[in-house]
């Protein structure tokens, strides 16, 4: 008999393997730069989403990684330390999703100026008007 | 077909990873149904009131791992947001100075119906986003979410009115940008406090070969959390005024540029 949570588990670790490809392949295939930037945060959002299901415990009585009590009794202890799941990659994610959004608004400000310089985002084109080839409208 | 050494790439890493992932996953029966050793010592010590001896004070482990067991991580991860959001608000402030001021602008916005709703959502949003950081360590939460959640109010302004609106509430570009300092400095007197009593940086409780007695855990019966109240109040503070600032900035830049929208 197949346990249906491993089951899942494993189709989860897939599911964002895909998405990791769809993210890998917008960044290295895709020519224009605003695209690029969603394929970055998607690559990243999925990261996250990784460092998280790692730290999942799969078992029947997972528990949130908040204790229930603010006079926990040492039998509550245990049992929270035996079945709530890992919170160092949750802390890792909250500060690098706030990170993401920074270094993302940072990529996008790069991206108008781009703009505003060669008149495209399409990163073959900025190259050739880069060499004279063609004319920029900034 | 340019792009298909790109997509073999592309999938063939990612199966590797999956692969690694999985055959790491059930290399032990065990492994799927516990955690690390760091992980459960954390959620053990957390909050356990019999041995203080290294709890953080904190019945959410996960802000005990941000701002106390694992602290000097979030302080430089503060620091990579600051250098983020200062270049963009560089950029930002030269539009602004030649754009010739904050409020020159003919404030159109969205229709009536879109305009009562905002009014409505901004203060559910504000008093959501103080609720989530203020208890950040008795439930979900923190500075970070808090913050996040707070930048959306203003943004919804600029959407449904005008950057003016905003300007006029008091969002102004300097002065969030002071605001954004002084949780800064409220965060780097939290952390470098315990030092005045001879104690660790970033000390949260009593630690042993320490002089610092810890930040209060508990006022009579009122649960305070040490210095993870003051330190998600701080960032806040930080990461809130960061993405006005980040909006602000991005919208400057927008109507130099002669975008049109409102948003």
């Amino acid at each position: 008999m197949v346990n249906v949570s491993y089951v899942i588990y494993v189709a989860s670790f897939i599911t964002l393997a895909c998405t990791a490809a769809v993210g890998v392949y917008g960044v290295l295939a895709k020519r224009n730069i605003i695209k690029k930037i969603i394929a970055l945060t998607i690559v990243g959002d999925t990261a996250n989403t990784f460092a998280i299901l790692l730290g999942f415990r799969v078992s029947a009585n997972v528990m949130p990684p908040v204790l229930p009590s603010l006079n926990p009794s040492k039998e509550l202890l245990t049992r929270f330390a035996g079945a709530a799941v890992d919170p160092v990659p949750q802390a890792l994610v909250i500060t690098a999703i706030v990170i993401n959004l920074a270094i993302t608004a940072f990529l996008l400000f790069l991206a108008v100026r781009i703009y505003s310089l060669y008149g495209t985002l399409d990163y073959g084109k900025v190259i050739r008007v880069r060499r004279g080839e063609l004319d920029g409208e900034g | 077909m340019r792009k298909a050494p790109y997509i073999a790439l592309a999938v063939v890493g990612c199966a590797a990873l999956t692969l690694v992932a999985v055959l790491g996953a059930f290399a032990n029966p065990n492994t799927l149904s516990s955690v690390r050793a760091l992980g459960e010592f954390i959620l053990y010590n957390t909050f356990n009131v019999f041995n203080k001896h290294w709890w953080a004070g904190s019945p959410e482990a996960v802000t005990a791992v941000l701002w106390d067991y694992r602290g000097l991580d979030t302080v430089f991860e503060t620091t990579v947001l600051y250098a983020a959001v200062a270049g963009c608000v560089v950029l930002g402030y030269t539009s602004l100075l030649k754009r010739g001021g904050e409020r020159n602008e003919a404030g159109g916005g969205l229709t009536v119906v879109v305009k009562a709703a905002t009014k409505i959502l901004f203060a559910l949003i504000l008093i959501t986003s103080v609720n989530v950081a203020l208890h950040g360590y008795i439930t979900p939460g923190g500075g970070f979410a808090g913050g996040s959640t707070f930048a959306i109010a203003p943004l919804l302004v600029i959407a449904a009115y005008s950057t003016e609106k905003v300007v006029r509430m008091g969002f102004r570009f300097l002065s969030s940008a002071v605001v954004r300092s002084a949780g800064l400095l409220a965060l780097a007197l939290v952390v470098l406090s315990p030092l005045i009593y001879y104690g660790f940086v970033l000390q949260n409780q009593l630690k042993p070969n320490s002089g610092f007695p810890g930040y209060p855990a508990f006022l009579g019966s009122l649960f305070l959390g040490g210095s993870l109240l003051y330190l998600n109040f701080a960032e806040f503070l930080v990461v809130g005024m960061e993405f006005v600032l980040v909006f602000l900035a991005f919208h400057f830049m927008d109507k130099l540029m002669g975008g049109e929208g409102s948003g």
